[in-house]
């Protein structure tokens, strides 16, 4: 009996995985540094420009590319991780839906303001519980792993949030554009085990162009907020938790970090792992088996297209009301990016 | 003849409570409700700078120090006790130390189980030495920063060489009092220069 769930996807060699090489590994590291560079370059001078345009044109597409990497790498049986798989979607399930029912509760005016530090304080701690029974139950499906470390781990970074729950939540914004780089990491091990040792070198770049930022920033004016869509800028790059920093490295590096984020969904992973057409569902391995789901899978990625489209259309017709549902809405692709990380560590 | 022994004892039980119940004195006068505590709503900096062109003193308070401020007087509840006032600040504190202990438990207990690994030593020798310092820290105070007073102590003399001094400021609502006042925490000096 075929047991999906113990294999490991994509496990081949790197001569079965991916026969027809699209890109040499010098290309491929001359690709990451340009980008690195440039977006460094642009969210130094211009970042709220910088900002806007780059919500406007990835946000919808790098979710839509996550979806179909998500799929790509979704067992079609469950077998043994299916406790694995039922926590990860009612998580994320649950999460989404409580992290948008915060600030409905607010604006209806059942919660006082006074209260919105625990509420974060709450969600935040019920999204580490939900990571740590999620590496937890990852590391009983090897019995050489000893992966018991989540727990303290888990508690020790909750004792953190609740001393202050909103830098946390800050902490979570800026933390996660680097996630990106942690799957692309592991994908190349998987598919491009030789490329490994040129992307790490790579990576050596991003704390340098941070330093280089924060030293050209750091003394900067701050920007000017007094509308509301920059003010929703540099709320969400931390300018009000952050008053004694200046707004402008503040921005500047959140859309970096942003783009380094949008390069890896957008730009690597599809340039080392395509393996076909994009819109062609049978190189999704669900879809492609003979008991799959194809048509539903076909569905899924139409209806993520639909949605990409309808961003565009809302950024173009209000883009500050749109930027606001977009990011609260995003938390779903936050949240699912920790359980398929998980199933490629 | 029953309702009159009725009547009877019903007015002998009011003469008597009279005595006890001082009926033939006056109502003391209402005691004044006491004074209310001033409460700590906002901590924020404060700046003084000489200004020789100036002719009137002004507190300049920006519009974010004021947004700030109104987001902390809206939370402000006018009538609630010392300790709801405590419960009410000390919950994330309590929800913090719980969750470090669980922390601490936790780690202890996958160390315990996880054999005698020398990786698992160091990590146990880190985690231990963690608890030692942190406890040193909260027995010693160490955390905390230097008196208030230590950062206005050269204002005399930097207003006087006409410098700006820059320290932080408590904003209380006290019930009573009129305009904003300015304390300044600054000890007198001993001739040796130590202060009293």
């Amino acid at each position: 009996m075929e047991r999906t769930a113990n294999i490991d996807l994509v496990r081949l060699s790197p001569e079965r995985a991916l026969p027809a090489t699209r890109v040499s590994a010098r290309l491929f590291a001359a690709a990451l540094f340009s980008v690195a560079i440039l977006s460094a370059v642009l969210a130094g001078w211009i970042p709220f420009q910088f900002s806007l345009v780059t919500v406007f044109l990835f946000a919808g597409p790098h979710n839509w590319f996550e979806l179909r990497y998500f799929l790509m790498r979704l067992p079609r049986r469950l077998g043994r991780s299916r406790n694995f798989f039922v926590v990860a979607f009612a998580g994320i399930a649950l999460l989404t839906a409580a992290y948008l029912s915060l600030p409905l509760l607010f604006y209806s005016r059942i919660w006082s303001g006074a209260n919105w530090p625990l509420a974060i304080a709450v969600w935040n701690t019920l999204l580490l519980l939900w990571l740590a029974t999620l590496v937890w139950l990852r590391g009983k499906q090897h019995a050489r792993r000893n992966w018991g470390w989540a727990w303290p781990l888990a508690f020790a970074l909750a004792a953190l949030n609740w001393i202050t729950p909103e830098m946390f939540s800050l902490a979570i914004v800026y933390a996660h554009p680097l996630v990106a780089l942690w799957f692309l990491d592991r994908h190349l091990s998987r598919t491009r085990p030789a490329w490994l040792s040129t992307y790490r070198r790579c990576l050596l770049l991003v704390p340098i162009l941070i330093a280089g930022i924060i030293w050209q920033l750091s003394g900067t004016a701050s920007l000017a907020d007094d509308n509301g869509l920059a003010w929703r800028v540099t709320q969400h790059a931390g300018a009000e938790l952050l008053p004694n920093v200046s707004s402008h490295l503040l921005v500047s590096l959140h859309v970096f970090l942003e783009m380094l984020h949008y390069g890896v969904w957008l730009i690597a992973l599809p340039l080392i792992g395509a393996r076909g057409t994009l819109w062609n569902v049978k190189t999704i391995p669900v879809a492609r088996h003979s008991q799959g789901f194809p048509k539903i899978v076909g569905a899924v990625l139409l209806a993520g297209l639909s949605v990409v489209v309808l961003l565009w259309v809302g950024f173009s017709t209000n883009y500050a009301a749109t930027r606001d549902l977009y990011f609260a809405i995003a938390i779903a692709h936050v949240l699912a990016e920790a359980p398929f990380l998980l199933r490629m560590i | 003849m029953k309702k009159m022994l009725l009547l009877c004892a019903a007015g002998l039980i009011v003469l008597a409570s009279v005595i006890s119940a001082d009926a033939d004195i006056a109502l003391p006068k209402p005691s004044p409700t006491p004074a209310k505590e001033a409460r700590v709503v906002r901590y924020t900096g404060l700046t003084i700078v000489p200004d020789a062109k100036s002719y009137e003193a002004r507190l300049q308070i920006p519009e974010s120090e004021l947004k700030g401020l109104r987001d902390a007087l809206a939370m402000v509840q006018p009538d609630e006790s010392m300790l709801q006032r405590l419960a009410h600040s000390s919950t994330r504190t309590i929800m913090a130390g719980v969750f470090l202990f669980l922390s601490f438990s936790f780690a202890g207990v996958w160390l315990a189980r996880s054999g005698q690994r020398r990786g698992h030593k160091a990590i146990a020798a880190l985690l231990v030495g963690t608890a030692l310092i942190g406890a040193a820290a909260v027995i010693t105070r160490a955390n905390a920063g230097p008196p208030g007073s230590f950062r206005w102590k050269g204002l005399p003399q930097a207003l006087s060489e006409g410098r700006a001094t820059q320290g932080g400021v408590q904003i209380e609502i006290v019930p009573e009092g009129n305009g904003l006042k300015l304390i300044i925490p600054l000890k007198k000096t001993k001739p040796n220069g130590d202060e009293e």
